[in-house]
């Protein structure tokens, strides 16, 4: 169990706020204070007993803003089967579509619902919310937007069905500090089924409709131990591990038919 | 408790893989059939991904058709020889039946023949063994033993006597020649490489009804070939694609070694015709919920792609 106490985020609030301050150099004009975020388990660790764990994100804003954050995995583009009828009567897959620049992990959690606090071309810019991301993915084959439409809703359905796509609002908890900021906190359930790899964590301080500040964070997800050995044994000496698992199956069925018949001895 | 898959990329309550083994090992033992038409629609309604389910499924069947094999031989009911025979014409099959699927791939209709394959088969089977168990079942009541030595000389039987190379098959006490098992092994392999399973459903009734072998020979000898049948999958699923999950197989096998043996000194107790009409109803219960599959709107209108 030790392996799966995760380890604290160890981020220099110096480098994050450094990274803060560029981008108000880039996005705002007018914002004093510096937004910030950390996540507190960066790096997840799987081993055989995983089944998800939590992550935390915390940092400081200005008082009178609105916050959005997003956690993504790197855009690819995916291969899926598609279900459709055929001869009006039987339900069968009918064909691939392809979406690209989608994110494997897709997870936006906000103060406000998301339309009450972002203009839509904003929303569009920065890639929030399940509307800006059906307008940034190419999904094909889809003859028309509507088309488009329903199937990026099957897409989200279908990730939403293994947890790794979530759009909420009202989780992130606010509260004033002594000297005039804000402070806020959110506490996520992350899914075991979110493959491993790197997550980025942004955050968006919004004011009057637009995007004003911008922060990052990181969380890495690693398989570890034997886990580890034996999904890059299965990919890298995938002979080897064909020759194993038969082996193994074969050891226990003759191990499993010994044992039976010492105990069973009449029949 | 829950165990983390590496392959499979999920997590899972062991519970779950142990008690689907020794469900699904329990119907190997008693029926001859490696289970994966009911194994491996179970993986995936548990969160399993669809390629994922169908190999590590044939790494598990190799375990507990080896439980199952052994516990059959030891009451000397397994046929070897026509196994060898059978497992010939199976392999043939099976190399024709996926270039079959690579034609149906290309032509763009490949889910539909599959699919109405997997059905009419499932169907045909499960009906024909059904009537015909019950009708003998009855006949037996009515008529007591005395027409146990009957032979009916049909038109198809003097024309399988007729072929070249009889051979006699002493476990099953029958003569046929060489080519019957051999052809009828292809037989099984295309259909089993077309639908993706591994064809014991099919194997049990062609071994019963048109080689005649009793019930009980063709429950170890069917074991027997598909244990073959699945080392040789495993190994390609593993090395082609990557999609055995060592141990997801583990928890499997625990459960499905253990039913298996229970399955066969069950199934000892049981006569040849109650074994049939059972198979027949499991047959008819998942031909019945294919159906129900098709005609009614799924939740999800996209799914894995990868795996039938």
């Amino acid at each position: 169990m030790k392996n799966f106490v995760l380890r604290i985020a160890d981020w220099g609030i110096a480098m994050i706020a450094a990274l803060a301050f560029i981008f108000i150099l880039v996005f705002s004009g007018n914002a004093s204070a510096m937004l910030t975020a950390r996540a507190n388990h960066d790096h997840i660790t799987i081993d055989f007993f995983y089944h998800g764990s939590t992550v935390s994100i915390r940092g400081e804003s200005d008082p009178n803003v609105d916050l959005v954050i997003k956690i993504t995995a790197p855009e690819e583009h995916q291969v899926l089967k598609q279900k459709g009828k055929v001869g009006g009567l039987l339900w069968m897959n009918v064909g691939q579509l392809k979406f690209e620049h989608t994110p494997n992990f897709y997870a936006v959690y906000s103060t406000k619902k998301l339309d009450e606090m972002l203009g839509k071309e904003e929303m569009e810019k920065y890639v929030i919310g399940y509307p800006a991301l059906e307008k940034h993915v190419a999904v094909t084959p889809a003859a028309n937007e509507e088309e488009k439409a329903k199937w990026f809703n099957e897409f989200v359905k279908y990730k939403e069905a293994s947890n790794v796509y979530v759009s909420s609002s009202g989780k992130i908890s606010t509260t004033a500090k002594a000297d005039g900021r804000q402070e806020y906190y959110i506490l996520t359930d992350w899914p075991y089924q979110a493959a491993p790899g790197d997550y980025l964590v942004t955050v968006y301080a919004v004011k009057n409709g637009k995007v004003v500040e911008q922060a990052e964070a990181k969380v890495n997800v690693e398989q570890a131990g034997l886990v580890k050995t034996l999904a890059t044994m299965a990919k890298n000496s995938a002979a080897f591990y064909g020759i194993l698992s038969i082996g193994i199956a074969l050891g226990a069925g003759f191990g499993v038919g010994l044992v039976f018949r010492k105990g069973g001895g009449s029949h | 408790m829950y165990l983390y898959l590496p392959v499979a990329l999920t997590s899972i309550n062991i519970l779950v893989p142990v008690g689907l083994g020794l469900a699904v090992g329990l119907l190997s033992g008693l029926f001859g059939v490696g289970g994966g038409f009911l194994m491996t629609p179970l993986l995936i309604m548990f969160g399993i991904p669809s390629t994922v389910a169908a190999a590590t499924d044939s790494n598990q069947i190799v375990a507990a058709s080896t439980s199952g094999t052994y516990a059959h031989w030891k009451v000397g009911n397994v046929d070897f020889k026509m196994g060898m025979y059978l497992l010939a014409g199976g392999f043939l099959g099976g190399v024709v039946g996926v270039q079959a699927i690579k034609l149906l791939h290309a032509m763009g209709n490949a889910d539909f023949v599959i699919k109405m394959t997997y059905v009419l088969m499932l169907g045909i089977v499960g009906v024909y063994m059904f009537i015909e168990s019950l009708q003998s079942m009855k006949k037996k009541k009515t008529t007591v033993v005395e027409e146990a030595g009957e032979e009916k000389e049909s038109a198809v039987g003097r024309f399988l006597k007729s072929l070249p190379l009889q051979t006699r098959f002493e476990k099953s006490g029958i003569t046929h020649s060489i080519f019957v098992p051999i052809v009828l092994g292809v037989f099984v392999g295309v259909l089993a490489a077309i639908m993706g399973v591994g064809g014991g459903f099919l194997m049990v009734p062609i071994m019963v009804y048109m080689l005649r072998m009793p019930m009980h020979v063709v429950v170890g000898t069917s074991l027997f070939q598909i244990l073959f049948t699945c080392i040789e999958v495993t190994f390609l699923q593993a090395y082609t694609n990557h999609s055995v999950d060592f141990v997801l197989a583990v928890l499997l096998l625990l459960g499905s070694t253990i039913g298996a043996q229970v399955g066969a000194v069950f199934g000892r107790k049981l006569k040849a015709d109650q074994l049939k009409i059972l198979l027949a109803g499991i047959v008819l219960v998942v031909t019945v919920k294919i159906i129900f599959e098709l005609t009614l709107t799924p939740s999800l209108l996209i799914s894995q792609a990868g795996g039938h």
